[in-house]
């Protein structure tokens, strides 16, 4: 174990006008995560205010911004960082407090393209999926929703009525699903402004999600969706089926 | 956030994304095929001077694919490419923060349709 110093940024709304950032001494050796480094500060100064539950990359509660990149605290390391670390809360979200974001607008976006299967068919037997059927949708449904791709993405920093990365992944993870018969309900937010259509493929979602579900080939997947559906519609207004 | 009932409106990107896509492989294919021919190939004497000379040009351009090869060559070479420049303007525009919305849109694509009709109008004029 080796002392070192991090820095971590600090704002609370009833005393600070704006955030700054505070250094603190941690003991860390190759396995200490910026969230164990986290709960060894919570420990000096109970003030400190984090998000964490499963400590295994599987909640999605602990996402920090290290050196101005989205991580997962639990799956970041200190050793990756041998000259300095700066712990910040995520970008393009509202601080509340210390490293605790309000992820309301995330939950919004997300509850906007209904992300759970659509099928109102009632029938006593299961649903069967082929393992082709699976693997058309199964990178996309790895999504733990800890909204790394949105503090990643300059288009929803730019305009957060934006759908986002998360939510459009998800649309299209559904939409893929042979069990799905959602799509036509979710296609008029894909078509929107701030569906699809405001991604610029800067792909950095897909670089920093944890879970590999590159975020960015659903949305310009999606986008192919969108085109035909468009083409679809023009022949549909004109009466032709 | 616009979390309404109310379905949102359709957006006219696909028409402008299908021209920049479009545009990207005229830019990707057609126009380093050209500068290779013309700029690289040619002035090396690696291929010889009557391939490029006046008269095969102009049979290739106003003559050959009924005509009309002229008018496709400068359609993918210039056109689309423009469409697919003006596109990335627009956007570059937007990301910057310097422009947005309606007029930065409607400059960047009508200066590539005036630029498309001026190219394609000089072909019918040439003809």
């Amino acid at each position: 174990m080796t002392s070192r110093n991090i820095g971590i940024m600090r704002y609370n709304p009833e005393q600070d006008k704006k955030p700054h950032t505070e250094s603190y001494q941690v003991e860390a050796d190759d396995n200490t995560s910026v969230l164990d480094a986290l709960q060894q500060v919570q420990q000096q100064d109970p003030s400190l205010s984090f998000r964490w539950s499963c400590r295994m990359a599987i909640c999605g509660s602990c996402g920090v911004m290290v050196n101005s990149v989205p991580k997962l605290g639990c799956q970041t390391f200190l050793r990756d960082y041998p000259d300095s670390l700066v712990i910040s809360p995520l970008s393009n979200f509202a601080v509340e407090k210390d490293l605790i974001v309000d992820m309301e607008p995330f939950l919004e976006h997300l509850s906007a393209i209904k992300p759970w299967l659509i099928n109102s068919e009632q029938s006593t037997v299961p649903h069967v999926q082929t393992p082709q059927q699976l693997a058309r949708y199964q990178q996309f449904a790895n999504c733990i929703n800890c909204g790394l791709c949105y503090s990643a993405c300059p288009q929803f920093g730019l305009n957060p009525e934006f759908r986002g990365p998360a939510a459009l992944a998800l649309a299209h993870r559904y939409n893929l699903d042979s069990r799905d018969l959602g799509k036509a309900e979710r296609m008029p937010q894909l078509n929107a402004k701030d569906g699809v259509w405001t991604c610029t493929f800067v792909g950095f979602c897909s670089e920093v999600c944890p879970k590999k579900v590159d975020p960015a080939a659903a949305i310009n997947q999606g986008k192919v969706e969108s085109a035909k559906d468009m083409i679809l519609s023009v022949f549909k207004s004109s009466g032709v089926r | 956030m616009s979390n309404s009932g109310q379905q949102p409106t359709r957006s006219d990107e696909p028409i402008w994304w299908a021209l920049f896509s479009a545009g990207g492989v005229c830019f990707a294919v057609v126009i380093p095929g050209a500068i290779l021919a013309v700029g690289v190939l040619y002035p090396l004497g690696l291929i010889p001077g009557e391939m490029l000379g006046f008269e095969r040009i102009r049979h290739l351009l106003f003559e050959s694919f009924l005509g009309f090869a002229g008018f496709i060559f400068v359609g993918v070479a210039i056109c689309l490419p423009l469409f697919h420049a003006f596109h990335r303007i627009r956007h570059g525009l937007h990301d910057l923060q310097w422009a947005h919305g309606w007029a930065a849109k409607s400059a960047c694509y009508c200066s590539a349709t005036l630029l498309s009709v001026i190219a394609l109008g000089l072909w019918v004029a040439a003809h």
